[in-house]
């Protein structure tokens, strides 16, 4: 399959005052097109610092970052970026935070794209919460908002930073299974940044694993479980042998750090 | 089961409403008290109506300076300026404030002369403010505006600066320009401290416009409470003060007003 995201030996530098932070060493690897790939490592190793890259709002300080063997441009309409938190605006109806992409680009009067908007609410079990405000929502529905705020810019690549990680473990799942399916039906490639290595192997056709800060790949496993949600891919017998796996490669890095100081 | 459920609800409406009236009914008690008390002093003397005046001598004299048709003039003065000033300092100061925002050099250039102007007791420039724009309307105006700029500019800079940063880096991610972050994200999202910088500036520009008049006046509250003093009728002097924390609070109500419409 071809390469659909490739990094190219990218290193990334952070300024401050004090130092230079050297968040990542010549790092490379690819995500083939339709993929879920998730990137899993040490906490403060790099994970976000690579996302924003990809998203452009950082620029690397070595390498290169393609995506469809283009490079990626400052403002690319290309990608979709979801946060950790909803970050929705509480002043906004549900209906206008996923428009406010829209409204930011000088599209909201665009028929097309309104329609997707109302779509994707209506498949997504949203449509009747259209003019509520984000406060009346669930968590995990305030999450399926957010995500699609992104979709409605129609990205190629979407971006995922730990965007389960601020709900509890029952709603998490179920937005696990929600999300995978929407990015699955919507035909996306996605990068996904977890803590949690179930996680990963449930969702993802692809890991990468990092080392420690400044961060390299580790190793990369591709993955083919069954199952057609996370959920149903979590009782795959497969899927203890690769959680052993991963966390093994996570722990020895843990430990090489303690040693050194 | 929904019937027993909202037999609930209803019990605790009702128990709201009791708590308001009780509320209510004290507020009113303790106003009709503290008026009693000091009405029962002054008439059998434990206190000397003269300097202490009491309810039924502010009634009387308020009868009387409405009677005379100077009241209105005086009231009016005083709001028009009040208002005048408020209105002048929050727009100024919401635009220096956002133009602060826009620009951290400007900032970081004019922050310690911000702290400076902040701590600065305003009413020390009185006397030189009459030099700058003469006295009268003007001088009280400017008094009222010094008075408030300051803390607007401050408190909605703060409010500014601490938008959350990764709000701004998800309109950054889609492409927001500064124009849009500003707009659509740091404003609206300042709309809680405006309000709150609101209220404070109601009670500010009555102490500019007071103390403006104190300093120069032909008419107005101030004046009156200046002249009253002097003349040594300090019933007036009560009165004005009366007719003070009557417009003041009438101000704040609008303001409270305008809160509630925005929670909505
Ligand atoms: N704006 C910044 N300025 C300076 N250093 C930064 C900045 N952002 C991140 N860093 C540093 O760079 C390193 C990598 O940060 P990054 O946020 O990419 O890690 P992460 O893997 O996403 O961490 P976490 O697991 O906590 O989310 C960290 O050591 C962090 O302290
Ligand atoms: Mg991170």
């Amino acid at each position: 399959m071809e390469k659909f995201l490739e990094f190219q030996d990218v290193t990334y530098f952070y300024q401050t005052k004090e130092s230079e932070i050297h968040a990542l060493n010549k790092m490379s690897f690819n995500v083939e097109e339709f993929q879920f790939a998730s990137l899993v490592g040490p906490s403060g190793c790099g994970k976000t610092t690579i996302l924003s890259l990809t998203a452009g709002l950082l620029q690397a300080s070595e390498g290169k970052i393609l995506l469809q063997n283009k490079a990626i441009a400052k403002n690319d309409s290309r990608i979709g970026y979801m946060f950790q938190r909803d970050h929705l605006f509480e002043w906004r109806s549900i209906w206008q935070n996923i428009t406010l992409g829209l409204e930011l680009q000088k599209m909201n009067k665009d028929p097309k794209k309104l329609a997707l908007a109302e779509q994707l609410l209506k498949k997504y079990d949203l449509y009747s919460f259209k003019n509520k405000k984000p406060h009346q929502l669930s968590g995990g529905m305030r999450q399926r908002v957010a995500l699609i705020r992104t979709l409605v810019l129609e990205p190629a690549l979407l971006l995922l930073d730990e965007p389960f990680s601020a709900l509890d473990f029952q709603t998490r799942l179920k937005v696990c299974d929600d999300v995978y399916d929407i990015i699955k039906s919507e035909k996306k490639t996605a990068l996904l940044v977890t803590h949690d290595i179930s996680e990963a192997i449930s969702m993802s056709d692809r890991i990468i694993i990092l080392t420690q800060r400044p961060a390299t790949v580790k190793t990369m496993l591709d993955l083919n479980l069954e199952g057609a949600s996370p959920l149903e891919k979590r009782e795959d017998k497969d899927f203890g042998k690769h959680f052993e796996m991963i966390w093994r490669n996570l722990s020895t890095d843990e430990k090489q750090t303690i040693k050194s100081p | 089961m929904k019937n027993k459920l909202s037999k609930a609800h209803e019990k605790y409406l009702k128990r709201l409403r009791k708590d308001k009236a009780i509320v209510i009914f004290w507020r009113i008690a303790l106003l009709a008290c503290f008026l009693g008390i000091w009405q029962l002093l002054a008439d059998t003397h434990v206190i000397d109506p003269f300097f202490f005046s009491s309810p039924s001598r502010i009634a009387t004299t308020l009868v009387n300076l409405f009677a005379t048709g100077n009241l209105w003039l005086h009231i009016w003065t005083s709001l028009y300026k009040t208002i005048l000033g408020f209105v002048i300092a929050i727009v100024l100061g919401l635009i220096i404030a956002i133009a602060l925002w826009w620009s951290d050099r400007l900032r970081k250039i004019l922050e310690p002369y911000l702290i400076i102007l902040n701590s600065l007791p305003k009413i020390a420039l009185g006397p030189m403010i009459i030099f700058w724009v003469g006295s009268g309307t003007s001088a009280t105006v400017v008094m009222s505006v010094l008075i408030c700029i300051v803390i607007t500019i401050i408190s909605m800079l703060n409010a500014f600066i601490s938008c959350d940063k990764d709000k701004i880096l998800l309109m950054k991610s889609m492409h927001a320009n500064k124009f849009q972050i500003l707009f659509k994200l740091v404003l609206p999202n300042a709309l809680p401290e405006f309000v709150s910088v609101l209220k404070i500036n109601v009670g500010m520009s009555w102490v500019g416009t007071v103390m403006g008049e104190y300093l120069s006046s032909k008419a107005g509250l101030g004046y009156l409470i200046n002249y009253g003093s002097q003349m040594l009728k300090l019933d007036i002097v009560m009165t004005s003060i009366f007719l003070l924390c009557l417009l003041a609070s009438g101000m704040n109500l609008l303001v409270s007003l305008l809160e509630k419409r925005q929670q909505k």
